[in-house]
């Protein structure tokens, strides 16, 4: 909220600069998010000295003077105030001078004497409101003196951030109380004229929870005008439009005392009755914005005898507005059901200055005190005569009476870790208007209407926290607690999982929790794959993200094709992060699964002089795989399958679940996707890692004895696997350690449908040196179920 | 054959043989040279060999000098055979160039917003905090009500929300762990809980809709505004630097009492004023506060046996400030050139 420091000072002394204003609010815990110097409201203005005054020759009301203003001779100024007289010190503009509102003043001719310049009243100045003479400045310095710093014209402008719990702070006087707690000073009530509920006009609330206060006071002989000077800059300075006295008297309210106000042409208030109730399904209203809104049972309104006159605490109606022609005006004052306030505005989209208010809970102890501000500015500005009496309806006596809540001396100590005692509390609390009794052990605190937030002990703890001063809590101790740190060690694993890819040569990518449902189109998944079945967002920024991602596939496509697009030759990337799988269970929440997907494209390593560049394959897929299973302790127990119905898909098996899918993206994919190079690709979910797969490192022994290695060129039929060539050495060798394969082809030479593995075995014993005979019978009988049970030969 | 031998034919064949094996340009050529020489039938072996046939006179001489040419030869050869296996070292014979580029791969890295993270959480699991998680996909229940948000309230509106259904929404901040957490263990407690957070805002340099968020907790019997204070000033210092201090701004959350805003020195300009911290000296880095006794009544806890505070952090955020980045936007969009920027240690 904008508050001029010019309009706060009605209420409050100020003696501190801006900045040092803002910085003491916002350790007060009102955020002064931005400090605005406004500009002179006039230039040119200087000090001077009346020193001669004769009457106009030809004019009667006019004076001829000579004013010493700087100048090697004084200015002859011709000047119309009555109040006019020598030896006065008076602003002076000189030619040249611009004024606000725009006006320029020259040297020029008035009924043929030459002015050269003019003598200023406070209104033409723009910092006062008496127009009825000339300003006469009651301070002395060096003529020609500049006065626009001197005249306090200039205002600054502060923009605090008001939080949702303190709806009291929306107004200047409620900063200007503030600053008087803050400071210890003290706070000007800003003046009024007393009204007495004895008028009898029709009012009625037809349900109390709806409005528990609604007062109402009448204006006659509205004479309607433009407003003075100083109330139209006071607006214009926080950014509010003067329109005329009577809407400019409701809104400077608005701004003085946060209470919103709304003026009503009484004549056009159909029955000369209001009423305040639910809308009929079908009724409508155009509001001052002139735009027709569509009312039902959920919008209160204010009625008169007939029809709805304005959506109570949003905006009125444009038949009741006031004009020019008005001649008597109903003022409401009141106080609105914030829910109600916040349908409406949610249902209009209407955000106003008064529904902003309404709907962070108004204080019932101001409305008519509202009104007795607008009687006394009426009044002066002479806008219409307001009738003594008004109408003041409160359906809800209870809420008018003062909360008592008590407070702890030693719960205030317990959470703010101070030694404070109950005088020292009560001190604090009565800077705020709370009254605060003091006792040994509590003190008892009423608090204020305008303080709706306080509701318990701990509200009241805040404030004392605040006054006191954060920045003066625990300033020196040092409180150690025995609570000890616990690792998480899927944490831990998943940590070291990340490290591991990115010493491979992986970089981390995150991706949005988001989803374009187009996207999973593309990737082809039949329409019963769970990941088709996203969940929707109701209200998402944008179609291309209503749906929480079901994989981290899509994010990894769009990351490796923005960057394989910009520059890099190849990419190595991966994402550890949750998919959103929908559960069955009605109104439950999803399955959360945190997966890790990776993903390759392009060229297998950066350009490099030792070796021709090629493409990423499915060998580097598997040996990334392979790896990272080892890494976290899985080697052993898994199966690889092709998938059935996908080809080019792999899945990764564990006692027959699927653990990791990968693979290369079919051709159709990429075209969808538009991609040229190949992905290839592994997801697996974390959750799913058996945990005592998670090796738990133990000792053994080393053998020491030397190994044996035989080299074995072995010919099979193309349905033959490497993974059953091994499974079966395995199966029959004694002694053996590893079995390496070190090359494979297949050509004409081999046959007609064969091909070749160049496999090594390494033998080993715990027990001795293994001779070669040994190790030779070892291959003979081995060659010979190779032969038998897979039709393998030796190639020759 | 004997009477060919002499002391000048010895000469000769010395001369020859050191001018074949000085002009070896290979190995191979070296090695027919040592054959034609050396070898069981080369030259200066048959001599050796013969050398008993000689007349007695020349014997001694002609033996010694043909000793001496082996000796010089069999010397010879071991030096030129080390010159020419060095010079065709490396592969295909390619000459040594030790200023070419070494072997290397692709260089990886972990996202700056993770790296952030686990620095953060290094941190305060070194001061006895342990880790906490909650869904992203959140009950309205625990992203609002448990943390006294009332239902229809304006301080909802602090935070534009991601609905799927009437109850269920995208959390916009990491506290509802507070009250899931709570509800299954006992005080004392010490967590952290990171996680994704949404806010349905139209992105743009400073906002986004998905960031990543991290929520502390303390209870116990006694916890005060000092403990949070000394708390969050050792993780500022630890993080930032010894000189970076901390101020706490009063300020409004619905679910901590007192609550407050948590300044730190601005790294830039050490808190003198600059345009990153709008000429103030001091840059927001958390919300944080007392836990109000509310939230302790929906956890189960006795607002009067326990007290406690909580704060919240943006990692991007403060991965924006240590890093100085531009744009919050740049975090999801992963250009490979943005994100090698801040991979490797650093301090």
């Amino acid at each position: 909220m904008k508050v001029s420091i010019n309009w706060l000072k009605r209420y409050v002394v100020i003696e501190e600069d801006a900045l040092t204003l803002a910085k003491d609010l916002t350790m007060f815990g009102l955020n002064v998010e931005e400090v605005i110097e406004q500009q002179p409201r006039f230039k040119g203005v200087v000090f001077g000295k009346v020193l001669e005054v004769s009457r106009h020759p030809s004019a009667d009301k006019l004076s001829v003077c000579k004013v010493e203003a700087g100048g090697p001779e004084p200015l002859n100024i011709i000047c119309g105030a009555p109040n006019v007289a020598e030896g006065q010190s008076v602003p002076v503009a000189i030619h040249g001078a611009s004024l606000p509102g725009g006006l320029k003043i020259k040297r020029s001719k008035i009924r043929g004497i030459v002015s050269e310049g003019m003598i200023c009243s406070e209104v033409e100045l723009g910092i006062g409101d008496d127009s009825s003479g000339i300003m006469v400045l009651d301070f002395e310095t060096k003529p020609g003196t500049p006065l626009e710093e001197v005249l306090g014209s200039k205002d600054t402008i502060l923009d605090i951030e008001v939080t949702p719990n303190r709806p009291d702070q929306l107004s200047h006087f409620g900063v200007a109380r503030e600053i008087a707690a803050m400071y210890k000073r003290g706070l000007k009530l800003p003046e009024t004229i007393s009204l007495d509920d004895l008028s009898d006009f029709d009012l009625a609330i037809d349900d109390k929870d709806d409005c528990p206060r609604y007062t109402a006071a009448f204006i006659d002989n509205v004479n309607i005008a433009p407003s003075p000077k100083w109330m139209q800059e006071l607006l214009i300075s926080v950014g509010m439009k003067p329109i005329n006295n009577i809407v400019d008297i409701t809104n400077f309210i608005l701004m003085e005392l946060g209470q919103p106000l709304h003026a009503f042409d009484r004549d056009r208030l159909e029955g000369d009755k209001i009423r305040v109730r639910r809308a009929e399904k079908g009724e409508k209203i155009v509001t001052l914005d002139e735009v027709e809104r569509e009312l039902d049972k959920e919008i209160l309104v204010i009625a008169d005898a007939s029809k709805p006159v304005a959506i109570a605490g949003v905006m009125g109606g444009i038949d009741t507005e006031v004009t020019g022609s008005t001649k008597r005006v109903l003022l409401e004052s009141a106080l609105f059901e914030r829910r109600l306030i916040r349908r409406a505005r949610k249902k209009f989209r209407l955000e106003t200055e008064a529904s902003y208010r309404f709907e962070r809970e108004g204080d019932i102890g101001i409305t008519k005190f509202a009104l007795e501000r607008a009687a006394y500015l009426v009044r002066e500005m002479q806008a219409g005569e307001c009738d003594s009496r008004c109408r003041d309806l409160i359906t809800s006596k209870e809420s008018l009476k003062e909360r008592k809540v008590p407070l702890r001396v030693k719960q205030v100590n317990r959470l703010m870790g101070t030694h404070l005692d109950a005088n020292d509390i009560a001190e604090i609390l009565g800077r705020l208007e709370f009254k605060a009794e003091p006792s040994k052990l509590k003190v008892d605190v009423l608090v204020p209407s305008f303080r709706r937030d306080i509701d318990a002990e701990v509200d009241l703890i805040e404030e004392v926290a605040r006054v006191y001063g954060y920045e003066n809590i625990g300033k020196d101790e040092e409180k150690r607690t025995n609570i000890f740190s616990k690792r998480n060690q899927d944490e831990r694993r998943n940590e070291a999982i990340c490290d591991f890819l990115t010493m491979r040569g992986f970089a981390e990518v995150v991706t949005s929790s988001f989803v374009d449902s187009n996207d999973l189109e593309k990737l082809g998944w039949s329409s019963d794959d769970r990941r088709m079945n996203a969940l929707r967002i109701s209200n998402p920024l944008t179609e291309a993200q209503s749906l929480l991602r079901t994989s981290l596939l899509p994010g990894l496509v769009n990351v490796a094709k923005r960057n394989l697009s910009a520059e890099a030759e190849g990419l190595k990337i991966f994402e550890m992060g949750k998919v959103f799988i929908k559960k069955d269970v009605e109104d439950g929440l999803p399955d959360e699964e945190l997966h890790l997907t990776a993903l390759m494209s392009g060229n297998s390593a950066p350009l490099q002089w030792f070796e021709k560049p090629r493409k990423f394959d499915i060998y580097d897929l598997k040996g990334e795989i392979e790896s990272l299973f080892k890494f976290i302790g899985m080697n052993e127990d898994i199966t690889m399958q092709t998938h059935t119905e996908r080809p080019g898909i792999l899945r990764y098996l564990m006692d027959g679940n699927g653990i990791v899918e990968a693979g290369i993206m079919h051709r159709s994919v990429l075209k969808r996707f538009d991609l040229e190079e190949d992905i290839l690709f592994f997801d697996m979910c974390l959750d799913e890692l058996p945990k005592a797969a998670i090796s738990t490192k133990k000792f053994s022994q080393i053998i020491q004895y030397p190994s044996v290695k035989r080299d074995l060129c072995l010919v099979v039929d193309e349905g033959v696997y490497f993974e059953d060539i091994k499974r079966l050495i395995v199966q029959e060798a004694k002694h053996l350690d590893s079995i390496t394969p070190f090359d494979y082809y297949h050509d004409g030479n081999l046959g007609e449908g064969k091909k070749s593995y160049t496999v090594r075995l390494t033998f080993r014993s715990e027990k001795g040196t293994l001779e070669s005979g040994r190790v030779g019978a070892i291959i003979e009988k081995l060659l010979e179920e190779l032969r038998n049970r897979l039709h393998v030969k030796l190639r020759s | 054959m004997s009477d060919e031998i002499s002391e000048s034919s010895v000469e000769d064949l010395s001369n020859r043989a050191l001018n074949s094996f000085e002009n070896a340009k290979n190995l191979e050529e070296l090695e027919t040279v040592r054959v034609a020489f050396l070898g069981r039938k080369g030259e200066v072996t048959q001599i050796l060999r013969s050398i008993a046939s000689l007349p007695q006179e020349i014997r001694p001489r002609i033996g010694k000098k043909i000793n001496d040419l082996k000796i010089e030869l069999s010397a010879l050869y071991e030096k030129k055979a080390e010159e020419l296996q060095s010079e065709s070292e490396g592969e295909g014979g390619f000459l040594l160039d030790p200023t070419l580029p070494g072997r290397s791969g692709f260089e990886g890295g972990l996202h700056v917003l993770h790296l952030v993270l686990k620095e953060i959480k290094e941190i305060f699991y070194g001061m006895g905090y342990s880790l906490a998680e909650g869904p992203d996909v959140e009950l309205d229940y625990y992203n609002f009500e448990a943390l006294n948000f009332p239902p229809d309230h304006p301080s909802r509106d602090l935070q534009d929300t991601f609905y799927l259904t009437k109850d269920i929404l995208l959390r916009t901040q990491t506290s509802p762990v507070q009250v899931r957490y709570m509800e299954k263990h006992k005080p004392p407690l010490r967590i952290i809980a990171p996680g994704r957070v949404y806010r349905n805002e139209t992105p743009d340099p400073s906002h986004s809709a998905e960031f990543l968020q991290m929520e502390g907790l303390y209870v116990d019997k006694n916890v005060s505004l000092a403990d949070l204070r000394s708390d969050v000033s050792h993780f500022v210092k630890s993080y930032f630097g010894d000189d970076a201090s901390v101020r706490f701004r009063p300020h409004y959350f619905p679910f901590t009492e007192p609550s407050a805003e948590v300044d730190m020195t601005c790294f830039a300009c050490k808190g003198k004023g600059c345009s990153i911290c709008q000429k103030t000296g001091w840059i927001e880095i958390m919300g944080a506060g007392m836990v109000h006794p509310s939230v302790f009544k929906y956890a189960g806890y006795d607002p009067d046996e326990y007290t406690g505070f909580a704060f919240g952090m943006g990692i991007d955020r403060i991965a924006m400030l240590k890093y100085g980045i531009d744009d919050i936007r740049r975090f999801l969009t992963n250009d490979i050139r943005f994100l090698r920027q801040f991979w490797g240690f650093s301090s």
